[in-house]
């Protein structure tokens, strides 16, 4: 950790105007759960922190619209996660946060910092003397040999095959949630499923953000998949883990057969990650266990383990079959 | 005569968080400190920089091997020292694992000092590295040829093991892996550090402020009257913290330097890399019995790690040749020597893991036999101790048992693996597995005062971890002097007053007590010395008021059955003075049944611990509250150690690598179901005055086998490594 200035301006113009005259090496602050984190840590050291808790316009949220839910980005966790409203239409959006960190965490954290977490990969956050291309560019992968558990199936390439570990976004990407930015050269609406890169041969570069630019909400268009959803989470314990794997699933049965399907995973993949094969596999049939099944290897035709994580083409896939049943249970409510 | 059952003495300052842990004390001046560790698996620093560390404003001081001249390692305390290990950090350019410290970093703030830390660099000759069991280059070490003193470290042999397994009807044969993991107590290692007028004092919460004090004036080469310790309270032991840490002398040296207190708290990471830890262990068990069903030979072969610079002994198969009366037993132990730092004790060190891969291996010849577990490990009961033929002060192995199936329902188990679904496929397991631990004992003194205000003050060798030695200790003078629990001011882990061994191997009430109630039996005679012929009913203010004493004082020591005086002669050193569980005349042991029920998902296979019961004979129960507390622990340390807990090794770099609460997975609250926990509650009679075994550690024994053995028989797989992770059922 090193000294580091701090500032904490009132609005986004004023946090905008800071990042602008900041220089390279300056960072948005919200929760601190992950950058302050990785501070202690010695992987991230910024030499300009600008706090952004203080912009009250981004902290709210609304889930009663009629054509979108809007998430400020410096709405909390806790607060998003407790909405009555979501977890009545969104099961899937309230899930994923209440299976995500722990209270305290999440009472901290907040929902746009929530997207740009960084991986848990152990060598990453090991610092020397463990090689690794994400945090020293060049450096090689010490997971590629090396303990690979966590490490992604799906989304990786021969520099990096760290796991998106968030949740939450895992159940906006099946959404088709939009980010709204800003940064000295305007506004601008990302897709979700935009957001996150694979790791290619740059996995340093993590998002298409610019360095400069500021989440200023989440907005998710309305489903009607959204009743019929859940997050099913499988870790290696039952509160503060992340997942070994997930999935967001959501679907619309109509004439005893699925209308609209949406399936993300989580755990397993580089980013959030979408499946349109398990997707394709839902649209039109019945939703059986036999089509969940199949479903969920679908999702997992294309993945490449390691030596550890080998296990996540099978748990992966059940996974997402679980998910599938438990969202037609949803589905079927009148 | 039952105990009350009374509430934590302690609790209300807990809950109100105003017990002062260490890294609590703020002292006028304090520096604070940070250590800077090696990145090198093994080798040598060719050279250090410190240059940038130094320019980093507020850094007071930069401590690497150059400035130790003079100071000397404390040794290992299982080698006749003090440490927990022999390797005492910064004396030499040598580095034996991964984490070693090479420098301490003072600074007037604690962010200076980790900015100042981070900036320190070396440059190493690495040599090659073997951290694991089966690495080319680790050096096995038979234990029964090792210089570790005999007949204590010998094989454990009883009749002719080999012979009569070749001889038996029906054997089974396992081998069961035991992963490295870390004790990880909430409380950080830390250690504030003080000089005035050359003398020393240490605020550090630990099981062994003796060690700490003595250990340091070998360090320092001290008087050791120079130096007090102070731990009222440690958030958590289990065995981290029972010597003297790496650190403690450095931060000692730094405050001396310095002229200023100094402190030190240890990140989490760094103690996973530089403090004790449970090794990694192999278990190879072969059991036969007989055509009737009787168990006749047990053979247990044991491999597990230890540093290149200690030999830190074994002690599995003293535990596992007594947990049935099997007249043919050998047990082989043998060290394997990694580049790590010295491994040592952890909640139920040795018994935990032997337990686990004798008690599954004897489930296995259960099945193989077509006997129910129970009805099987009943009929297996031991008569007398098999190693020494001497009778057991007390053994309850088949009440704990028949108490916990009732207790369980056992009787609508089905036999037969995976015959017990719910509607929706869920697999249900249930299982049992023994427990029992050595009821050892420590020599004691207490000394107690009552005063002409109606003060008692007692002062006892013991340490307060959390597990509730205050409590006991209440409790037990309470009831002797008949006043309330909260009248009694309790001083322990403070050297400035009796000796204060090593807490630690559940002898803490078996230790302390005993000399407790002895002191009080002393005092009600003193005081009816002084009541003479006076008026009766008085009370104890009055009587002392009436004969014109403002203060009685009595002392009473205690020690082990079979020890000499003179063993009092080694606490005043610091040394371990402990003995158990053969003593003269008998044998001594703590039991318990625990009983499982695991569910595993159908799809998924997620692995939920819904119940457990756990029956415990630990001699009389002093104190109900916290006795109760200690098996819920127990219980939950081993739900974790059989499903959770493994301290990751990447053999390219040694060290650990998911050195943090996050990434190291103990339970959380919702991993646990409903825990009973029973007491057989039946005084010991020979062990002690006051009946008491230990039951810190029997807690633990037997819950990760039978876990295991659920497993199996919700699954029909024998799974033979710890833990067992969703990918092992799916
Ligand atoms: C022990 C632990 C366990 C956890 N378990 C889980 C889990 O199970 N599931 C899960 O999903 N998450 C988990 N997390 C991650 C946690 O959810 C994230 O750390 C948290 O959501 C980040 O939010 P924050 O507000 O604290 O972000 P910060 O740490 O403040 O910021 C994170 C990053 O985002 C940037 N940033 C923040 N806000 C903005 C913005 N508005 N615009 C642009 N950039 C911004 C910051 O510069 C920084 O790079 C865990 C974290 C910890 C420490
Ligand atoms: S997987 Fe990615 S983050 Fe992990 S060590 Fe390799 S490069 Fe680094």
């Amino acid at each position: 950790m090193q000294s580091f200035t701090y500032i904490r301006p009132s609005t986004p113009a004023e946090a905008i105007a800071a990042m602008a005259g900041g220089g390279p090496g300056t960072r948005f602050l919200a929760g601190g759960t992950t950058l302050y984190d990785l501070m202690k840590l010695g992987v991230e050291g910024p030499l300009r922190v600008i706090d952004i808790t203080r912009l009250d316009a981004l902290a709210r949220f609304d889930t009663s619209g009629p054509h979108e839910l809007v998430f400020g980005a410096l709405a909390r966790m806790s607060d998003v996660a407790a909405d009555r409203r979501l977890k009545e239409d969104y099961p899937a959006l309230s899930e994923a946060m209440w299976k995500a960190a722990s209270q305290q965490l999440r009472n901290m954290a907040r929902v746009g910092g929530n997207l740009l977490q960084r991986t848990r990969c152990a060598y990453f956050r090991g610092g020397a003397p463990f090689a690794c291309n994400k945090r020293e560019p060049g450096s090689g992968c010490a997971a590629r040999d090396g303990m690979d558990r966590g490490n992604a199936l799906l989304g990786a390439s021969d520099a990096c095959a760290a796991v998106y570990p968030g949740d939450w976004a895992v159940a906006l990407v099946a959404f088709d949630a939009v980010v709204d930015t800003l940064s000295p050269r305007g506004e601008r609406s990302i897709p979700l499923a935009e957001l996150h890169r694979e790791p290619g041969s740059t996995p340093e570069v993590e998002t298409t953000l610019a360095p400069d630019e500021l989440i200023v909400r989440i907005r998710v268009p309305r489903s009607g998949a959204g009743r019929g959803s859940t997050y099913h989470k499988i870790r290696d314990r039952e509160s503060y883990a992340f997942a070994l794997t997930s999935a967001a699933v959501a679907v619309r049965l109509s004439a005893g057969v699925v209308a609209e399907a949406r399936v993300a995973l989580g755990g397993v993949a580089t980013r959030p990650w979408r499946s349109p094969e398990a997707e394709n596999v839902l649209l039109g049939q019945p939703l059986t266990e036999d089509v969940a099944q199949s479903a969920g290897q679908a999702a997992f035709a294309a993945a490449s383990p390691g030596v550890h994580n080998a296990f996540k083409v099978e748990l992966g896939a059940q996974t997402i079959t679980d998910a599938l049943m438990i969202a037609r249970q949803r589905a079927e409510q009148p | 005569m039952s105990h009350p059952d009374i509430p934590r003495v302690d609790a209300r300052e807990k809950v109100r968080g105003a017990t002062q842990y260490t890294a609590d004390h703020a002292l006028p001046g304090l520096a604070h400190g940070m250590l800077a560790v090696a990145t090198i698996g093994r080798g040598r620093i060719l050279s250090l920089d410190t240059d940038a560390a130094r320019r980093v404003p507020g850094v007071r001081m930069v401590l690497t091997h150059l400035d130790t001249v003079g100071l000397q390692s404390a040794g290992f305390l299982l080698g006749g020292g003090y440490g927990f290990q022999s390797l005492q950090p910064l004396l030499g350019a040598a580095i034996a694992y991964r984490g070693q410290p090479i420098a301490l970093v003072v600074a007037d703030t604690l962010e200076a000092a980790r900015e100042a830390a981070a900036l320190v660099r070396a440059t190493y000759e690495q040599d090659a590295i073997s951290v694991t069991l089966d690495a080319p280059g680790a050096e096995i070490l038979a234990q029964a040829d090792s210089p570790l003193p005999k007949p204590a470290f010998a094989d454990r042999v009883a009749g002719d093991a080999d012979g009569a397994l070749s001889a038996a009807a029906t054997r089974v044969d396992a081998t069961f892996q035991g992963p490295p993991q870390h004790q990880n107590p909430m409380e950080l290692l830390a250690t504030v550090a003080e000089w005035s007028r050359g003398e020393l004092t240490i605020r550090e919460s630990t099981q062994n402020a003796e060690a700490l004090r003595h250990g340091l004036a070998k360090v320092f080469g001290l008087a050791p009257d120079r130096i007090r310790v102070l731990s009222p309270t440690a958030g958590g032991g289990f065995g981290q913290r029972n010597s003297l840490q790496a650190h403690t002398a450095l931060v000692a040296l730094a405050a001396r330097e310095l002229g200023r207190p100094v402190k030190l708290v240890v990140p989490r990471a760094q103690i996973f890399n530089n403090a004790s830890f449970r090794p990694a262990s192999r278990h190879t068990v072969r059991l036969g019995a007989d055509a009737s069903g009787r168990m006749v030979a047990a053979v247990h072969e044991i491999d597990h790690q230890t540093s290149r610079h200690d030999l830190f002994p074994l002690s599995y198969a003293d535990l596992t040749a007594r947990l049935y009366g099997i007249a043919n037993f050998r047990g082989r132990e043998r060290l394997v020597r990694n580049d790590i730092q010295t491994p040592g004790f952890a909640r139920a060190p040795f018994e935990h893991i032997a337990a686990c891969a004798f008690e599954t291996a004897v489930d296995e010849l259960a099945y193989a036999l077509g006997r129910d577990p129970v009805a099987f490990r009943v009929a297996n009961d031991a008569a007398t101790d098999p190693l020494t033929g001497r009778p057991f002060s007390s053994r309850h192995v088949v009440a704990c048992l028949e108490r916990g199936a009732e207790r369980f329902g056992w009787e609508r188990r089905t036999q037969a693996p995976g015959s017990m679904r719910l509607a929706d496929g869920t697999l249900v397991g249930w299982g049992v597995a023994l427990g029992a631990y050595k009821a050892a004992t420590a020599p004691a003194i207490a000394m107690l005062r009552v005063t002409d205000a109606g003060e008692i003050f007692v002062s006892v060798g013991g340490h307060e971890m959390g597990q509730g030695i205050r409590t006991a200790i209440a409790s037990t003078v309470a009831v002797d002097l008949g006043v309330p629990a909260e009248a009694v001011n309790i001083l322990v882990g403070n050297t400035g007053s009796v000796p204060q061994h090593l807490t630690a191997g559940s002898w803490g009430a078996a230790t302390a007590l005993p000399a407790v109630h002895k002191a009080a039996l002393n005092m009600l005679r003193e005081l009816e010395r002084l009541a003479g012929n006076g008026p009766a009913n008085r009370t104890f203010q009055q009587i002392l008021r009436d004969a014109g004493r403002s203060h009685v004082d009595v002392e009473a020591r205690h020690h082990a059955p079979g020890q000499p005086d003179a063993i009092f002669d080694r606490v005043a050193q610091g040394l371990p003075a402990a003995a158990g569980p053969a003593y003269p005349d008998f044998v001594s042991m703590s039991f318990c049944a625990q009983f499982v029920e695991v569910r595993i998902e159908p799809r998924t296979r997620r692995i939920r611990v819904p119940r457990v019961v756990s029956v415990v004979d630990c001699g009389r129960v002093v104190s109900p509250r916290t006795a109760r507390s200690q098996v819920l622990g127990g219980v939950v340390w081993g739900i974790g150690a059989a499903l959770r807990e493994v301290s990751e090794v990447d053999p390219r770099y040694g060290g650990f690598v998911n050195a943090d609460l996050a990434e190291y997975v103990i339970p959380v609250n919702a991993d646990i179901g409903t825990i009973e926990a029973e007491f057989i509650d039946e005084p010991d009679p020979l062990i002690n005055s006051m009946g008491v075994k230990g039951l810190g550690e029997v807690v633990m024994v037997g819950v990760a086998p039978a876990i295991v053995n659920a497993i199996h028989h919700a699954t029909g797989r024998r799974l033979r490594h710890l833990p067992v992770r969703v990918e092992d059922v799916l």
